[in-house]
């Protein structure tokens, strides 16, 4: 059978290689959906991540650090560093802003740091240094054409980019990054309101620990010096954040997923079901030499078998193409599709879909007369 | 040649269908995506639309609901309200926070309201009390459907413990759920005393919204006031803005992917006609003209794809968000229009490997046996 597929298939170079490519895109299309899908994922954990620490201190309740709106009492700091275990705590101020130029608007996350929690993944310039430098994700920095040494302004505050980073992005808005010189100075030149205390001073708590210490011992002893404050390890703050945005995302991902996979199923069978039509004559043969449509129906089955597991790599080729011209393009979103469980769960759907869409011309050769080879 | 090019697309209407059903799931693809966004932008103005309003004054430097953070002095509100033209100043606190509901975190937008205003708060109230006083609360009756809650549930919003009293309709959203709550609460859990996010102003009769807001830009000192219609352009348009590269980045693939389809069908439909192709250019007739038929069949199933699609998706969008009521899709009218475009650069495009086919073709073929 592997020898009659393969003849077939070689036959017409032309269709097979056009056959391939319809395959390979519709495998293409699939993974990029789920390289988006996993990119906007794999970016949420990061906004915590890189952030650094042994423990992350948020107000109490708060358990997110996306989306959500954190203040803890200024004194705060002063009484966990008291406290043994602690080295020493970094604050963290998060303020959501909307950075608009030339009629397009970007909602921004302006991560305001001291000594830790600063930006990572630099690409150029440095991390902030005077109150006006500022540190930009070159995703905003695409979408506005923005460049290093630049005067940007947010809420009528004037800052200079004194560096862009990459990857630091989630929920489709860019970080920036600022001290918290930049930051008082923010608050107070572009007088706004009032009473500065109105805006939120402390957010976050990033907490190192002496080495050796007791971490679970450290945080219990937090929460009970500080009853405003909740304590979590960052990797289970990143573990909330990605469970917001499952939460948040997923319904509607799926049901792209799933609108994609029955593309797939239909691409396939309109692709096998005009290769039986174009042999008709030669299956017809092969039924008046005695092969069964069963026989038939398996070569089929088989030769759909074939143009999926080939075109696979060329779909994974075209959907790192599209990734890369995402990243260049627009930096806001990551297509991600090199982890095994996205791979695995396209390669088995695209094993469905080829075994789905291979029956309708299975039903064709079901049906065929093999009186047809005597018609003209 | 018309009546040879539709003879042969038409001989086998079934294939012909299954090829147009191709292109028509790449299409369904983009406005898929496209009334996803446009869906979504729609729910997150449905607050803003809801409760009407002329014009609405915010912090200097802010001029969104969505995404953003406003504070504003309440003894503003009061200045606000004597500025000529006003008939009412109604102040509401606001916040985006992440709310355990149903033992799950779910991002809600939480609307402050003061003690028995009910101005800026649900407009339509399936189940319940319309306005939440201390210690309460008004969700979204879809929420509440999801996560199997009811009235007298408790929510929590950060350490706060809320009692749920009434569900509201038309406030969900996946990004934008509206959550109402008694101002005091509120202003307990973001710590801001003595201040309001916004003023929801409610212009007298005759007064142009565009004039008021000007004015109060002129007399308050530190606001922004903007007319209602533009404030929610403003939040629709960044909504999309969010999702704009998304959108041409999965219409470039739906278009890759019906290019391959329409180019595969059209050429499929050539090879098995390459002896009648043969015959035509023995008879003399010309090379451009068997390339405008290629085209025109290319064009037909691309277009016949686009016409499916569209009657797809509007059939199917309400069978989706009932399905999945997280899922808000809209079809904007200009996307089939749009995508009408988008199939003819696809059928020209889809059409360049048969036409190459139609060139290579021998007339002297056509003698052989």
């Amino acid at each position: 059978m592997l020898h009659l597929v393969c003849r077939q298939l070689l036959h017409r170079p032309l269709r097979t290689a056009f056959t391939l490519t319809a395959v390979a895109a519709t495998i293409g299309a699939v993974l990029v959906i789920q390289g988006f899908q996993s990119g906007i994922y794999r970016q949420l954990p990061g906004l915590v991540l890189n952030r650094g620490g042994d423990l992350i201190v948020t107000q109490a309740g708060i358990t997110n650090m996306i989306a959500a709106r954190s203040t803890l009492p200024q004194l705060a700091r002063r009484r966990i560093e008291a406290i043994g275990g602690v080295e020493i705590a970094h604050p963290l101020t998060a303020i959501s802003a909307i950075f608009a130029r030339h009629g397009r608007k970007t909602p921004i996350f302006i991560l305001v740091y001291d000594s830790a929690g600063g930006p990572r993944n630099i690409i150029a310039g440095t991390a902030p240094k005077g109150p006006r430098d500022i540190v930009v994700d070159r995703s905003l920095a695409r979408i506005h054409g923005l460049r290093l040494g630049e005067r940007i302004e947010i809420s009528e505050y004037a800052f200079r980019i004194s560096g862009i980073t990459t990857g630091n992005v989630a929920f489709f808005t860019p970080f920036a990054f600022v001290t918290y010189d930049g930051m008082i100075d923010f608050y107070m030149e572009s007088k706004v309101v009032g009473d500065i205390t109105t805006f939120p001073l402390l957010s976050f708590l990033i907490v190192d620990l002496e080495p050796g210490a007791d971490r679970d011992r450290v945080a219990a002893a937090i929460e009970a010096r500080v009853p405003e404050a909740d304590v979590f390890v960052p990797r289970t703050l990143a573990a909330n954040d990605r469970k917001l945005g499952r939460a948040m995302l997923g319904p509607v991902f799926n049901l792209i997923t799933a609108v994609s996979f029955v593309i797939g199923v239909l691409v396939i069978g309109l692709i096998m079901s005009a290769s039986v039509n174009a042999r008709r004559r030669s299956l017809g043969v092969l039924k008046a030499l005695g092969f069964s449509s069963r026989r038939l129906g398996g070569a089929v089955l088989f030769e759909a078998a074939i143009v999926t597991v080939v075109a696979f790599p060329f779909g994974m080729a075209l959907a790192w193409g599209v990734a890369a011209v995402v990243d260049a393009a627009a930096p806001l979103y990551v297509v991600m599709f090199d982890d095994p469980a996205t791979l695995l769960r396209t390669a088995l759907g695209c094993a469905v879909f080829a075994l789905a869409g291979s029956l309708i011309p299975v039903r064709v050769i079901a049906r065929l007369e093999p009186a047809i080879v005597f018609r003209r | 040649m018309l009546h040879w090019t539709l003879r042969t697309l038409f001989a086998r209407p079934a294939y012909l269908l299954a090829s147009a059903c191709g292109v028509a799931f790449a299409l369904m693809l983009v406005i898929f995506i496209e009334a996803v966004f446009a869906g979504e932008s729609g729910r997150i103005v449905n607050y803003l639309q809801k409760t009407k309003g002329d014009v609405w004054v915010m912090q200097r430097g802010v001029s969104n609901l969505h995404m953003a953070t406003s504070f504003v002095s309440d003894w503003k509100v009061a200045r606000i309200a004597e500025v000529e033209g006003v008939r009412k100043a109604t102040p509401i606190l606001y916040m985006n926070a992440s709310i355990e509901i149903g033992g799950r975190q779910w991002f809600s937008f939480v609307v402050g309201m003061g003690e028995g205003e009910g101005r800026a708060g649900p407009w339509r109230v399936v189940k319940g009390k319309r306005r939440p006083g201390k210690g309460e609360v008004v969700i979204p009756a879809t929420l509440a459907r999801i996560t199997g809650l009811d009235i007298g549930a408790t929510i929590t919003l950060n350490t706060k413990k809320l009692k749920v009293v009434g569900l509201s309709a038309g406030t969900f959203s996946m990004a934008n759920s509206v959550t109402f709550a008694h101002a005091d609460d509120l202003s307990d859990v973001m710590s801001a005393f003595g201040m309001i996010s916004y003023v929801l102003v409610d212009a007298e009769t005759g007064v142009d919204p565009r004039i008021l807001a000007a004015r109060i830009r002129d007399r308050i000192d530190k606001v922004n006031a903007v007319p209602l219609e533009d404030f929610i352009a403003s939040d629709r348009e960044m909504a999309m803005q969010m999702g704009v590269e998304i959108i041409n980045i999965m219409s470039l693939i739906g278009m890759g992917l019906a290019i391959v389809i329409t180019g595969f069908t059209v050429y499929s439909q050539t090879s098995r006609r390459r002896r009648e192709l043969a015959v035509a250019k023995a008879l003399g007739v010309r090379n451009r003209a068997v390339y405008g038929s290629v085209l025109l069949q290319a064009m037909c199933i691309a277009l016949l794809g686009l016409a499916i699609a569209t009657a797809l998706a509007y059939a199917g969008a309400p069978l989706i968000e009932a399905l999945v009521p997280l899922v808000a899709l809209t079809i904007e009218p200009e996307v089939p229009l749009r995508l009408g475009v988008l199939a003819l650069v696809i059928a020209a495009v889809a059409s360049l490997i048969p036409a190459r086919q139609v060139l290579r073709v021998d007339p002297a073929t056509a003698f052989h046996g």
